[in-house]
C-alpha cells in the first residue's frame, strides 16, 4: 500500500530542481539530519550545527583537502614555535552590533579552552590567547603545533560577541558573526535564522532559514516530497531512487570521512599472529559488503583513508582470496581438526553494523573461521575493548576530528600509548612516523605522511578496513546547494531558493 | 476506596523514584561517560576531563547521597540540569508535557467522536454491513502500528493529496496527521467496546419493553443502550491518556513533534539522566492519578459500581 502511494505521490510532485531563477528574499526550509543534543553548546557538537547554518564563523576555514584559508583573521604567522599571530579582518560586525575585536577572540577562545572537558580539536594543547594591537591575537600552546591555524577553523573554535559570556553557557542567539542570524531556537526541534544585513562577505540571497530537526529519515524524505521543506539531509538509500535525475529533485551522494573496520585484538591470541590477520584479511570480499550488504549505501574501502580525503586511496579495494586466506590459517596451524573460533562484536547504534556483522561471520566461515557474533552497547563494550578483552570488533569511526588532519586519529588510534588504540597495535617504526607531524606544518608534507602511515597499516594487518560511508542530500528548487562532506558548511550568502 | 488510593499515592512515586534512580546504574550506565559522549561523538576516554566533569555534576559522590540529594532536589521542585543542555530539567520537561497533553486529549476526543458513534450504529443490526464495516476497520486499527499508519497517512493527506504538513508543531494543521496516527488505536477500541457493550444492553428485557412500547429506535439506541457503554469507554479513556502522554514516541518522532515522547526518546538516547528521571517520576505520577480519575468517573456513571464500592 505504501508503495502504491509513493508511486500516485511521485506523480504529483516534481519540476523545478537545481536551476531557475533565485527568488529575493527567499526562505529555505530544511530537513535536518542531526537534533541539537547539548542545547547549542559552543564546546560540544551542536557547534556544528550552527555553522552549518550560516550563524557562526571561527578565525579560518578549511576546505576537505585540508587547506586552510581566511575567515575572521586575514592572515596568519608562526612567530615561534608555541605561538602564533593572527590578523583580524577589518569591518566584522557580531549579530549584536558589536565590532570584532582581539578582546572578544580572546574572550572567545577562553572560554571554550577552559571548559571540564574540552572539545576533540582544542584538548591538550594548553591554549592561551592574548590580544596583540588593535587588530590581532597572539595565541600559544603548550606545545609546538603546526597544524594551530587549521584546527582555528574548528565549528568549536567559533567567535561569539562578548555579549555572549555574559553568564552560564555562552548563548549563541544573535551573537554569531555568519550571513546568517540565530533569532529563535525551539528545544530540539526548530531553529530560525534570518539574513544579517551587515554580514562582512556580502548580502545573503536568503532572507529566512527554518531547520527542523527530524529524526526520522522516512519522514525527512517526505516531508521534502510533500513540499514541506526545500533539503533534506541524510536520506535513507531505498528513497534515493525516487530523487534521482530527471525527478525534479537534485540528489547529491559524497564519500564521509568515515570507515567501518573490523578490528583485531593484538594483544592476545589468535590475533597477535600477523598470518590469523591476514587471513581475514583476505577472506573478506569489500566491494560485496558495500554493493550487496548496504545495497551501496557505502563504498569499499582498501585502507583507512577513502575518497572523503585528498590523502585517501581512490583505487578498488582488494579482491578477495578466501584460499589463500585458508592456507595462511593452516600454516598458523588451524584447519578443520582446529577450527579458529572467535568472538565478534559490534553495537546497533549505527544500523549498518549488524548487518556488516552477519555479512562478515559468513565470509569468514567459507576460509574456516567460525565467529560467534555478539551485538551489544556501545558504552558497556568500549571499556572491554579499551582493555584487550575482546577478539573482533565492528566498529564506525570518524578518521578526522573537526579538522581536515588525521593526524591526531594516528596518534589516538594507532599509536603505541593511543587512548583509543583497540587493536593494540604497537609498532615503533610507526610511532616514529607519526611522531614527524609534531614538527611538519606543510599541508602536502603531512599528507605524505598519512598516506605512508595507512600504508603501514596495511602492510601490518591493523585492523580491515570495510567500507567508507556516504552522506546524501536533496533540494528542490534550490541553487548554490553542496554537500559539504565535513558537515560544516550548508548555508552560504550565494544559497537561494527558486521560484 | 478513593481515600484509601489517595494516601497509598505518596508510596506509590516513593518506590518508583528509588527504581527510577537505580534502574540506569544497575544497567551499567556510566554517567560520566554518558555526559561526555552526549555533548561531543567518539570521544576518546580522557580520565581529567571525566574527573572534572563528575566532579561538576557530583557524579563522584556516593550512590546513597547521590539519591538523597536528588528524591530532595524533587521534594523540593528542583528537577535539576540536564547533563546534555546544562539547563534546568523543569522548563523542559513542562513546555513538552503541554505538547504531549494537547495531543493526547485530541487524539482522545478525535476516537471518541470517530468509534463511540461506530460502535453504536454496528450495534443496531449486529452482521449488518455497517457492523462488518466497523469490525474490520477496528480490528486494521487495532492491528496496525503507529510507524506504518504515519507515513501512509503522510502520504495520503500531505504528498498525494497536499492538504496538510508532514511534519512539525505549532500550527492546527501540523496536528491534525499525528493526532489522527494516535487516535487510530483507542478509536478502534472505543468502537469495538461501544459495539459489543450496546448490543448487550439492547438485548436486556429494559430495553424490548422500552420498544415494546413504543419508544422511537434512536431514543432506545440512545438512552438506553450507548449511555451505559460510555461508562466503560470513560474509564477506558483515563488509562489511555497517560499511555499517549508519554508513549507517544513513534508519532513525535516521525512527525517532528517536541512532546513528552520525543524528550524522552532524547534523553535515553543521550543517556539524560536527570531528563530521564524527571521524565519517568513525570509519567508514573500521571499514570496513577490518570487511573484514579478514570476510577472516580466510572463510580459517577455506574450506580452498580458505586454500590460495590461502598459496601
Amino acid at each position: 500500500m505504501i508503495a502504491v502511494l509513493a508511486l500516485l505521490a511521485a506523480c504529483g510532485r516534481g519540476g523545478g530542481g537545481e536551476g531557475g531563477t533565485p527568488v529575493p528574499d527567499g526562505e529555505l526550509r530544511i530537513a535536518a539530519q542531526f537534533s541539537p543534543r547539548s542545547g547549542y553548546a559552543i564546546d560540544t557538537d551542536d557547534a556544528y550545527i550552527l555553522t552549518q547554518l550560516g550563524a557562526t564563523e571561527a578565525l579560518t576555514a578549511a576546505s576537505a583537502d585540508g587547506q586552510v584559508r581566511p575567515a575572521l583573521a586575514e592572515s596568519w604567522s608562526q612567530i615561534d614555535p608555541l605561538t602564533w599571530r593572527f590578523v583580524l579582518r577589518s569591518g566584522v560586525t557580531f549579530h549584536d552590533g558589536t565590532p570584532l575585536t582581539p578582546a572578544a577572540v580572546v574572550t572567545a577562545l577562553g572560554y571554550v579552552a577552559g571548559v571540564a572537558a574540552p572539545p576533540r580539536a582544542l584538548r591538550g594543547l594548553g591554549l592561551a590567547a592574548v590580544e596583540d594591537g588593535a587588530d590581532a591575537v597572539r595565541i600559544a600552546t603548550a606545545h609546538p603545533d603546526p597544524i594551530l591555524p587549521l584546527r582555528m577553523s574548528s565549528p568549536n573554535a567559533v567567535i561569539l560577541a562578548p555579549s555572549a559570556y555574559a553568564g552560564g553557557a555562552p548563548s549563541v542567539i544573535g551573537t554569531g558573526t555568519g550571513p546568517m542570524r540565530l533569532t529563535a531556537v525551539e528545544g530540539t526541534q526548530q531553529a530560525v535564522l534570518e539574513r544579517f544585513d551587515g554580514y562582512w562577505g556580502g548580502r545573503p540571497a536568503l532572507a529566512r532559514v527554518s531547520a527542523t530537526f527530524v529524526d526520522d529519515p522516512s519522514a525527512r524524505a517526505l516531508a521534502l516530497r510533500a513540499g514541506d521543506v526545500d533539503i533534506a539531509q541524510g536520506l535513507p538509500e531505498s528513497t534515493l531512487l525516487e530523487f534521482s535525475a530527471g525527478s525534479g529533485f537534485d540528489d547529491q551522494t559524497v564519500a564521509a570521512p568515515r570507515t567501518v573496520s573490523l578490528l583485531m585484538n593484538q594483544s592476545a591470541a589468535p590475533f597477535d599472529d600477523a598470518r590469523i590477520r591476514q587471513a581475514v584479511t583476505r577472506a573478506v570480499d569489500r566491494t560485496a559488503l558495500a554493493e550487496q550488504a548496504l545495497a551501496g549505501s557505502a563504498v569499499p574501502a582498501s585502507e583507512l583513508f577513502g575518497p572523503a580525503v585528498a590523502w585517501g586511496a581512490q583505487g578498488p579495494a582488494p579482491a578477495p582470496d578466501v584460499a589463500g586466506a585458508r592456507a595462511l590459517l593452516t600454516e598458523a596451524g588451524h584447519g578443520p581438526d582446529n577450527p579458529l573460533r572467535v568472538r565478534l562484536w559490534t553495537y546497533q547504534n549505527r544500523p549498518e553494523l549488524p548487518t556488516l556483522a552477519t555479512a562478515v561471520q559468513a565470509m569468514l566461515r567459507e576460509a574456516g573461521i567460525d565467529a560467534e557474533i555478539q551485538i551489544g552497547e556501545y558504552g558497556t563494550q568500549e571499556p572491554e575493548v579499551l582493555a584487550g578483552r575482546y577478539d573482533m570488533f565492528l566498529l564506525s569511526r570518524s578518521y578526522l576530528t573537526d579538522v581536515p588532519d588525521a593526524g591526531a586519529t594516528l596518534r589516538s588510534d594507532y599509536t603505541c600509548d593511543g587512548s583509543y588504540n583497540i587493536n593494540h597495535y604497537c609498532s615503533a617504526a610507526f610511532d616514529s612516523l607519526v611522531g614527524t607531524l609534531d614538527t611538519t606544518t606543510d599541508v602536502a608534507a603531512r599528507q605524505d605522511v598519512f598516506r605512508a602511515a595507512a600504508s603501514m597499516l596495511v602492510d601490518d594487518a591493523v585492523g580491515v578496513p570495510l567500507v567508507h560511508s556516504l552522506e546524501n542530500g536533496v533540494s528542490h528548487n534550490v541553487v548554490g546547494y553542496t554537500l559539504d562532506p565535513m558537515t560544516k558548511q550548508l548555508v552560504t550568502p550565494q544559497l537561494a531558493v527558486t521560484g | 476506596m478513593i481515600t484509601r488510593r489517595l494516601v497509598a499515592l505518596p508510596a506509590v512515586v516513593l518506590a518508583a523514584s528509588v527504581l527510577i534512580f537505580l534502574l540506569p546504574r544497575l544497567a551499567g550506565v556510566d554517567a560520566v561517560r554518558a555526559v561526555l559522549r552526549s555533548r561531543v561523538a567518539e570521544a576518546e576516554p580522557d580520565p581529567m576531563a571525566a574527573a572534572r566533569v563528575a566532579a561538576e555534576l557530583g557524579l563522584d559522590r556516593p550512590l546513597p547521597e547521590q539519591f538523597l540529594r536528588w528524591f530532595w532536589h524533587v521534594l523540593t521542585g528542583d528537577l535539576g540540569l540536564s547533563y546534555a543542555t546544562r539547563t534546568p530539567v523543569a522548563p523542559q520537561l513542562a513546555s513538552a508535557l503541554g505538547v504531549s497533553a494537547v495531543l493526547a486529549v485530541l487524539a482522545l476526543v478525535l476516537a471518541a467522536v470517530i468509534g463511540i458513534p461506530a460502535g453504536v450504529h454496528a450495534a443496531r443490526r449486529p452482521r449488518g454491513l455497517v457492523d462488518r464495516i466497523v469490525t474490520v476497520t477496528s480490528v486494521l486499527g487495532v492491528a496496525v502500528p503507529e510507524f506504518i499508519l504515519a507515513p501512509v497517512l503522510v502520504l495520503l493527506l500531505a504528498v498525494a493529496i497536499p492538504l496538510l504538513p508532514a511534519l512539525g508543531w505549532g500550527s492546527p494543521a501540523q496536528a491534525v496527521l499525528p493526532a489522527l496516527t494516535l487516535a487510530a488505536f483507542p478509536a478502534a477500541l472505543a468502537a469495538q467496546l461501544t459495539r459489543a457493550e450496546t448490543a448487550d444492553v439492547l438485548s436486556r428485557p429494559h430495553v424490548v419493553l422500552a420498544r415494546a412500547k413504543g419508544l422511537a429506535a434512536g431514543a432506545v439506541l440512545w438512552r438506553h443502550g450507548a449511555r451505559l457503554a460510555l461508562t466503560a469507554v470513560a474509564s477506558l479513556s483515563g488509562l489511555f491518556f497517560a499511555g499517549l502522554l508519554s508513549g507517544a514516541v513513534v508519532v513525535e518522532v516521525v512527525f517532528a513533534v517536541p512532546g513528552l515522547g520525543r524528550l524522552l526518546y532524547d534523553a535515553v538516547i543521550g543517556q539524560d539522566l536527570p531528563m530521564v528521571q524527571a521524565g519517568l517520576l513525570a509519567v508514573v505520577v500521571i499514570a496513577v492519578l490518570a487511573a484514579l480519575a478514570a476510577e472516580m468517573l466510572q463510580l459517577a456513571l455506574d450506580p452498580v459500581a458505586r454500590a460495590a464500592a461502598q459496601r
